[in-house]
């Protein structure tokens, strides 16, 4: 696997005259957008100021009138964006993520089995729409790796019958093969109710969560402190977190800054990072040149690959050759 | 009277479920240790293994190789407590590692398949024995907090519930197996 040094170069250098060309494309779209977005601005002020005199400024048909004009600003955003975007994942992101190793296969329009996501267990609510995008698929040191972006959500009703939508998850998932062998579950979850209630009462919330099974206490205080582990069988929990894993572990969580998420099930790892956004999507109001945001772009994808030996999922036990 | 009773069915109440919580934590360390046992005996089975493999080769060490098999005929007994598992495994464990340290003066140990699948496979098992290890004394360590602390101790002492021993957990073993420099030593 490449450097970060060496990716920084390989975006540069290799993909500079396609970026050049990209860069041109975003500054043409974005006027055309800024043009748009004055014409869209002065029809909606003469329109809010009309229906102001003869309704109200506060009248339900206004709210309609800022509605359509927010959905008609987004379905031409899209559309202007649409082929710039797909050129940006087809010239940019495919090369880099074959320059990081030429193992790895991308799809920018397919996304990870939903099967694989309800089998990690990490999100334990029924889904009721389920998408994604950025799926890349292969294997790093001999370890078979998949990932993409997922947007997982459920649906409510209120009272009056109106159903609304809510985000379960948002963000990352990866799924690699785990160096030991398991049978029972294990997930490790963020440590939310020991963060906010205290080590006493946040203990004993977590202990009476039954949905989860039982809270295993772990013997890696730092640990403990940022995460909480559920699991059904206590000597594999541990077996699978040993103290360097636990370490690593936190030490990955510190290069993140998003909420991790890990469960271990069929011999599995499963990764969630609710990054609550869409990873790899092209910069339209900044350049493609910004160093800032090419280091983005690599970062996420060197990090998210460097799972493997980070955690050194690539350490292969006898018993799993 | 009515109040009387009322505090008399609450306290019995109390009792019951501290009661039950004790037998339970106590259940939960025999429990774990019973999977501390089945990784021991595994790792017992793999001893005369060992021993046979190297021993034409270490001449010079022929003291180790009768302690760990003196140890594992010891561990072997039937009706050992506890307390005297968890003693042998921990000597037995310091007279593996004397082994591994001495292979690595015979570069054509080094070179057996043989010996170093054996090597490989001791090295997985120790890191189950580690997670057994921890497993169990997290256990105990629940049992043992709560037939000390208030006021579970009076139930306990009734109850005649002794505290348990915990598996020392070695320096080298919080370092873990590192079974890739294993390889490149």
């Amino acid at each position: 696997m490449k450097s970060l040094s060496e990716l920084t170069d390989f975006y540069y250098k290799e993909l500079y005259p396609y970026l050049e060309e990209l860069e041109k494309r975003r500054n043409h779209i974005l006027s055309q957008l800024k043009w748009y977005g004055g014409i869209g601005t002065v029809f909606f002020l003469i329109i809010a100021l009309w229906m102001g005199k003869n309704f109200g400024l506060f009248h339900p048909l206004m709210i309609a009138v800022a509605v359509g004009f927010i959905l008609i600003a987004s379905i031409t955003y899209r559309y202007m964006t649409q082929d710039y975007a797909k050129d940006f994942k087809n010239h940019i992101i495919t090369p880099l993520i074959e320059a990081i190793d030429s193992h790895l296969l991308y799809n920018p329009d397919f996304m990870i089995s939903q099967y694989l996501f309800e089998r990690s267990n990490l999100f334990q609510h029924s889904i009721d729409r389920y998408s994604g995008n950025d799926y890349v698929k292969g294997s790093i040191d001999g370890v078979p790796i998949e990932f993409s972006d997922i947007h997982a959500e459920y649906q409510t009703r209120d009272s009056k019958g109106r159903t609304q939508w809510h985000t379960l998850f948002r963000g990352l998932f990866l799924v690699a093969e785990f160096n030991k062998n398991f049978k029972s579950k294990t997930i490790i979850l963020p440590d939310l109710a020991e963060k906010t209630f205290g080590n006493l009462i946040g203990g004993w919330l977590q202990s009476i969560n039954i949905a989860r099974g039982k809270v295993i206490q772990l013997d890696d205080p730092v640990f403990e402190k940022k995460f909480v582990v559920y699991g059904e069988d206590p000597i594999e929990a541990r077996y699978i977190l040993s103290h360097s894993m636990m370490m690593r572990i936190v030490e990955f969580q510190k290069k993140i800054s998003h909420p991790l998420f890990i469960s271990f099930v069929q011999n599995h790892i499963h990764v969630a990072i609710g990054t609550g956004k869409d990873l790899f999507e092209p910069t339209v109001f900044k350049s493609l040149l910004d160093y800032k945001q090419a280091m983005e772009y690599i970062h996420t994808l060197r990090n998210t690959i460097g799972i493997i030996e980070e955690l050194k999922l690539n350490e292969k036990l006898w018993s799993k050759e | 009277m009515q109040i009387f009773l009322i505090i008399l069915g609450i306290v019995a109440l109390v009792m019951i479920l501290m009661y039950n919580s004790l037998i339970g934590k106590k259940n939960q360390v025999d429990n774990i240790f019973a999977g501390v046992d089945t990784v021991l005996k595994k790792r017992y089975d793999l001893i005369p293994n060992l021993v046979a493999s190297v021993e034409r080769y270490m001449e010079h060490e022929k003291g180790v190789l009768e302690n760990v098999t003196a140890l594992r005929a010891q561990a072997m007994k039937p009706n050992l407590s506890d307390d005297q598992k968890i003693a042998l495994d921990t000597k037995l464990s310091a007279a593996l590692g004397a082994i591994t340290v001495a292979i690595e003066n015979y570069p054509e140990l080094k070179a057996n398949e043989n010996v170093m699948h054996l090597q490989r496979s001791l090295s997985e098992i120790e890191e189950q024995i580690s997670a057994a290890r921890r497993a169990y004394n997290q256990a105990v360590t629940d049992l043992n907090n709560a037939i000390e602390m208030f006021p579970t101790n009076l139930i306990a002492g009734w109850m005649n519930l002794q505290r348990r021993a915990v598996f020392e957990i070695t320096i080298a073993e919080r370092q873990n197996v590192n079974v890739h420099e294993l390889f490149n030593r």
